[in-house]
């Protein structure tokens, strides 16, 4: 089991943003950083640290850290 | 069949709408559905039943690849692997959308690249082939990848057909569509839904007919024109087309959200205020948002992840490739493919600004991408390239100014070179041309959306007297038929 400890330095790394600090209730309208383009380099970086691999379909529904979370789970549960 | 028809509006929706409740309340979900796939097939073949077996075979084709790929068992040994049916279902339907969308055009180039005297096909475009094209290539996907749950021909063929949607999008996704078909709650007529739809759908009949289709005249007249146009009537082909497009298309899904409503269905919202944005990339946040998703999905991230490694650039790239391919899903043209890669141009060089964290006064941000946007849809309305060159010079003030002869007593411009007469006369236009297009201009600037509209609305005489003379005005300006503009992609 993860939890938001865990996926917060890969956050940072990704946008560059040492404050961010997630809740499961974070959405891709929180950070300003996080669009269409930096929405995959955090895909990728997630399935590098976790080894895991999200289907196209899934993509659009990690936009939202809470079901991120539980998604990443169930792939490793 | 057209939402903007009084068979539609006063017969096939009403029937439609009444049979369906009353099939529900006597507890017959599989009728009610079945009448509502019927309804949605006579929908459909009311422009040309020639058409029908070629919508129903690309639904049961997909339906069956859909199946075996979602019941592909690895450990059974069989003749064939699961990407090579997967592949072969995407080359079906990508075959299928280039005999009847691109045969042409690649004709067209042979004859020109090779010299070749090949003769033209002139396949008529089958209403609604790019978007039921589209929503199944990514079931497949879904299916392939192991997403696909619910496998009920009914609801699959009624998330493909379902009426408002099928000409024009807003484009569907099966997950959130399929389950919808199957709630309970679903199922009991809903008179707020049926009185929110409503006010959505006229809504959406005003701005297609009363807005619309008044900038349609001016547009086409600019854009037919053969004589070059000077500096002003040139820039008012160009504003009317694009406000056109915005109220035409997005009055159209407006429509679609509407009647689905009246069903208890919920569509996707595919604009929000999109000449509002303040850039390039909040423009397609706000325009054709369903695109947005489908091309983000299913374009984008498959390129960028065939390019291995994620980098800013490759980024770049994938964007540029995915927003290319999109234009040409508009239509076999080089101006949509000019189209796609100014937009992609516009998303590239956004993404780069924002990286390097530059600001910008939100104004100017609105002023280059309103203009932006509005030189890109010369390409789209025109049908050649030379013809939208042909705008853009105008637009420049390359064929002379000529203005009213009311302005003629200031020396000033005549010493500029500026001529006086006729300033209209070669689109058809009087001072109501401009001033119509100011008031637009203010209308999707300044102006609550129809989305957010419907969200205020209570049942109140107020509203009710606001629907009404909407609806009546709609009606009474409906007497001309004509099309989407959606409905030739």
């Amino acid at each position: 089991m993860i939890n938001l400890e865990q996926l917060e330095p890969i956050f940072r790394q990704v946008f560059d943003d040492e404050a961010i600090s997630l809740q499961r209730e974070t959405t891709s309208d929180d950070i300003e950083e996080w669009d269409s383009l930096t929405h995959m380099n955090l895909v990728v970086a997630l399935e590098l640290r976790f080894k895991i691999k999200f289907a196209l379909g899934e993509l659009q529904k990690l936009r939202n850290v809470g079901e991120m979370l539980d998604l990443i789970n169930r792939k490793l549960g | 069949m057209l939402f903007n028809s009084f068979e539609f509006i006063l017969f096939f929706l009403p029937l439609t709408v009444v049979v369906y409740f009353l099939l529900l309340r006597r507890h017959l979900t599989i009728a009610a559905r079945s009448w509502l796939l019927f309804a949605s097939l006579c929908f459909y073949s009311w422009w040309n039943v020639r058409y029908l077996p070629l919508i129903l075979g690309s639904i049961l084709f997909n339906y069956t690849v859909g199946g075996l790929l979602a019941e592909y068992d690895a450990g059974v040994k069989r003749g064939v692997s699961k990407k090579s049916i997967f592949l072969c279902g995407i080359v079906a339907n990508i075959a299928l959308l280039c005999w009847f969308k691109y045969m042409d055009f690649f004709i067209g180039t042979a004859n020109g690249l090779l010299g070749t005297q090949l003769p033209f096909l002139k396949i008529v475009l089958p209403l609604g082939i790019s978007f039921f094209t589209i929503t199944q290539i990514a079931f497949l996907v879904d299916a392939y990848e192991g997403l696909v749950e619910e496998r009920n021909l009914l609801n699959y063929a009624l998330f493909v057909t379902f009426f408002p949607h099928l000409l024009a999008g807003p484009i569907l996704h099966h997950s959130e569509m399929m389950p919808q078909f199957e709630r309970l709650r679903n199922k009991v007529l809903n008179w707020k839904n049926l009185y929110l739809g409503l006010t959505l759908f006229f809504l959406g009949l005003f701005k297609k007919v009363v807005l619309a289709d008044t900038f349609s005249a001016w547009a086409s007249a600019g854009f037919d024109t053969t004589q070059p146009l000077s500096l002003v009537p040139a820039w008012l082909t160009s504003l009317s087309y694009t406000f056109q497009l915005y109220f035409d298309f997005s009055g159209y899904s407006d429509m679609a959200v509407g009647v689905g409503w009246m069903f208890n269905i919920r569509l996707p919202i595919n604009f929000n205020s999109p000449y509002k944005a303040t850039g390039m990339i909040d423009f397609w946040k706000r325009w054709h948002i369903t695109l947005t998703n489908f091309i983000t999905t299913y374009l984008y991230t498959p390129i960028l992840r065939a390019m291995g490694r994620i980098t800013f650039t490759n980024s770049l790239v994938a964007i540029f490739l995915a927003m290319l391919i999109s234009g040409f899903w508009h239509g076999a043209g080089w101006n949509f493919i000019i189209w796609g890669g100014m937009h992609g141009a516009g998303l590239v060089v956004n993404h780069a600004w924002k990286k390097k964290k530059y600001k910008m006064p939100a104004w100017l941000g609105w002023l280059i991408t309103f203009n932006f946007v509005n030189v890109s849809f010369v390409f789209f309305r025109a049908k050649s390239l030379a013809g939208g060159g042909q705008i853009l010079a105008g637009m420049a003030g390359l064929n002379g100014v000529v203005l009213h002869k009311s302005l003629e007593k200031f020396s000033l411009l005549r010493d500029a070179g500026v001529t006086f007469g006729k300033w209209l006369d070669a689109i058809k236009g009087n001072d109501e041309t401009w001033i119509t297009a100011v008031v637009a201009l203010v209308i999707v600037v300044s102006l609550k959306n129809s989305m957010e509209i419907v969200s205020r609305v209570r049942a109140s005489w107020g509203w009710l007297a606001l629907l009404l003379v909407a609806s009546f005005w709609s009606l009474l300006d409906m007497s001309k038929v004509s099309e989407f503009l959606y409905f030739q992609f």
